[in-house]
């Protein structure tokens, strides 16, 4: 379908970093290239609910057509005790160049742990996201290449969770995805998270439909939306598969889940 | 080399005893709208043809197979079946295989003889995509897989089928 | 398709039907023509030969007999058809696009082509003709139409009828038994087939 024009898949561009052969430029020099970036694939979405949030991500790992791994988790604990994160309560999640995703994850988690010595308390949601945009724009002319999402709960005990661009614009919203297949998530989010399209039935026709207000969905409903959300992805998208991480955030804890998805 | 697809969307979809075949109207250049009144399905009897792709195309194409069918019509004293309208258009974009019209045809309708439903789509050279569930064409088909694939169950009705476009 | 006529010319004509079937009609709707589409393509050929420059018309009339899906959705209302089962054969499938079933033309040199429920073509065809209008019936079963067929052509054409002097043709709904295999799905059986010699052979002696 659409051969021409969507759907790309990586053509010509290297696979990894170190693929490129020199070449003769045609004055007759080699050239070398060094290319820093690779895209690992993958996609991850994250939820917010009344008192939970919810992170998630697939676990796939890929160089182009190729997979490096089927468990390579993207979501991270930030923050708690010791190299296990015991006690912590915000979640980052980093989708796209993964050595990246994983250096940045190492940055806010040694920042956010360095806060509490500092501090004596736990970095809120609100200041760590607020230092994660400063640690992503600090490297604006090298920039992390991932779409990161930080997930947790705020200091009334709502679910908070804040989106990023790869230089460290954000926003604090309901949902999100990223990643590879987060094209073909997002619209699906928006229609059964934040109901967008969907009317009050016999409302009447044209001007007269009353939009379907948004309200915070429970925490089973959601999971089951997260569910739905991966299985379709696998399903159009070549990068995500094998199998689905899912990070529950609330004021007790994170609790954290592994589900199968296909590996084909 | 390639030009780029004015931005348009279209999808069809299979429900019980029924199909649906939906486009957005917008007519564009990136991010610069030029009309919101530029249909892209256009109707051949029983067979239904959405076209998103290069507008100037959409118009040639849609006017080539009014022709086409109508040429069809005459001749055979019948209307045309979706089966056999999907295999025109296949033939015709191929006929243009290097040098092609900049489209994603979608087919939708119900074939009257057997009463069943049918829908396919195809790429710009003709190569027909025969999808059971649905198909979707232009500059938002990757939004639209995720929300058809999420979204789409068998036997869905009529009001259901139409549901959301974004 | 028969002939009646000049032989090389026939084989030429039966040449350009098959091509112009495939070029004007299965590459473009990957089906096959209907028979009143080939008919007409075959009489257009025909017809261009008597008015163009340097060739002649073909020697030949021909008989083209076909069976069609129809595009009428089937069966609707079998209680109808048990209670009146005379009427059950005649509003059957009667051939043409619509309903589909079997049609049989004749097309003549000069590119004029007609609809026949029975028809003979060639040397003895007055008399063919006049004998097969007191023979046919509405519905004829295939059995019968067989024997018509065959008592027609001894009453009208010199010279011995055996396995090998004569050809009989059928064409008719898809006969999924001659395939040799089953439990394919959409696969379909041919529609024409050609009695071998021998069983030409039993029909000649059971006339």
């Amino acid at each position: 379908m659409a051969a021409l024009f969507s759907g790309a898949p990586p053509q010509g561009g290297p696979g990894y970093s170190f693929k490129q052969t020199p070449t003769m430029a045609p004055s007759g020099e080699r050239q070398h290239g060094f290319y820093p970036y690779t895209d690992n694939g993958g996609s991850t979405l994250g939820i917010s609910g009344a008192d939970f949030t919810i992170m998630a991500g697939d676990t796939r790992s890929t160089s182009g057509y190729n997979i490096n791994t089927r468990y390579a988790p993207k979501l991270f604990k930030i923050g708690g005790e010791g190299p296990d994160n015991k006690g912590a309560r915000i979640v980052l999640s980093v989708v796209g160049f993964a050595a990246d995703g994983d250096a940045l994850k190492e940055r806010l988690d040694t920042i956010v742990k360095m806060y509490k010595y500092q501090h004596g308390k736990p970095m809120s949601v609100s200041a760590c996201a607020q230092r994660l945009s400063h640690v992503l724009y600090n490297k604006r002319f090298f920039p992390y290449y991932v779409h990161a999402i930080l997930g947790g709960i705020d200091e009334d005990g709502k679910g908070a969770l804040y989106s990023y661009d790869p230089v460290g614009s954000y926003e604090r919203e309901q949902c999100r995805a990223a990643g590879a297949a987060a094209s073909l998530i997002m619209p699906f989010l928006d229609n059964q998270v934040n109901f967008k399209n969907q009317y009050e039935p016999g409302s009447g026709t044209g001007h007269d439909l009353q939009a379907k207000v948004a309200q915070p969905l429970p925490r089973d409903t959601v999971e089951s939306i997260v569910r739905d959300a991966f299985t379709s992805a696998v399903e159009r998208h070549i990068e995500v598969g094998d199998g689905l991480q899912m990070m529950i955030i609330t004021p007790n804890g994170v609790e954290e889940t592994f589900t199968p998805l296909k590996r084909d | 080399m390639i030009p780029p697809p004015d931005g348009g969307a279209c999808v069809a979809m299979v429900g019980k005893d029924c199909v649906a075949i939906a486009c957005d109207l917008r007519l564009g250049m990136q991010a610069l709208t030029v009309s919101n009144n530029f249909p892209k399905i256009f109707s051949y009897g029983d067979v239904h043809l959405g076209l998103t792709g290069l507008a100037t195309d959409v118009s040639t194409v849609s006017d080539l197979f009014r022709y086409k069918v109508n040429m069809y019509r005459l001749r055979e004293e019948r209307n045309i079946s979706p089966q056999t309208m999907a295999n025109l258009v296949s033939s015709s974009l191929y006929e243009r295989r290097f040098g092609p019209y900049f489209v994603s045809p979608v087919i939708a309708g119900i074939n009257q003889t057997s009463g069943k439903p049918f829908i396919c789509g195809f790429d710009s050279i003709g190569c027909i995509d025969f999808a059971k569930d649905f198909i979707v064409s232009g500059t938002a088909s990757d939004q639209l897989f995720g929300t058809c694939e999420g979204l789409w169950e068998p036997d869905l009705v009529s009001c259901a089928c139409s549901g959301d476009m974004g | 398709m028969v002939y009646s006529g000049m032989g090389p010319d026939y084989r030429v004509l039966v040449d350009k039907a098959r091509k112009v079937s495939h070029t004007g009609y299965k590459r473009v709707y990957n089906e096959y023509p209907p028979t009143r589409i080939l008919v007409q393509d075959v009489a257009r050929v025909m017809q261009e030969a008597t008015q163009s420059g340097g060739v002649r018309p073909y020697g030949v009339s021909l008989l083209i007999a076909g069976w069609d899906d129809g595009i009428e959705p089937e069966a609707e209302g079998k209680d109808q058809e048990e209670h009146d089962e005379e009427k059950k054969k005649i509003s059957g499938k009667t051939g043409g696009i619509l309903k589909g079933g079997p049609s049989l033309y004749q097309v003549d040199p000069s590119g004029s082509y007609f609809p026949w429920k029975a028809t003979a073509i060639g040397k003895s065809a007055t008399s063919a003709k006049t004998f097969l209008e007191k023979r046919y019936t509405e519905g004829l079963e295939l059995e019968d139409a067989i024997h018509i067929a065959l008592l027609t052509l001894k009453e009208t054409i010199e010279g011995e009828m055996n396995g090998d002097t004569v050809e009989i043709g059928i064409v008719g709904p898809p006969e999924d038994r001659l395939l040799g295999f089953e439990g394919v799905e959409g696969a379909q059986g041919p529609r024409f087939r050609k009695l071998s010699p021998q069983e030409v052979e039993d029909y000649l002696t059971n006339l």
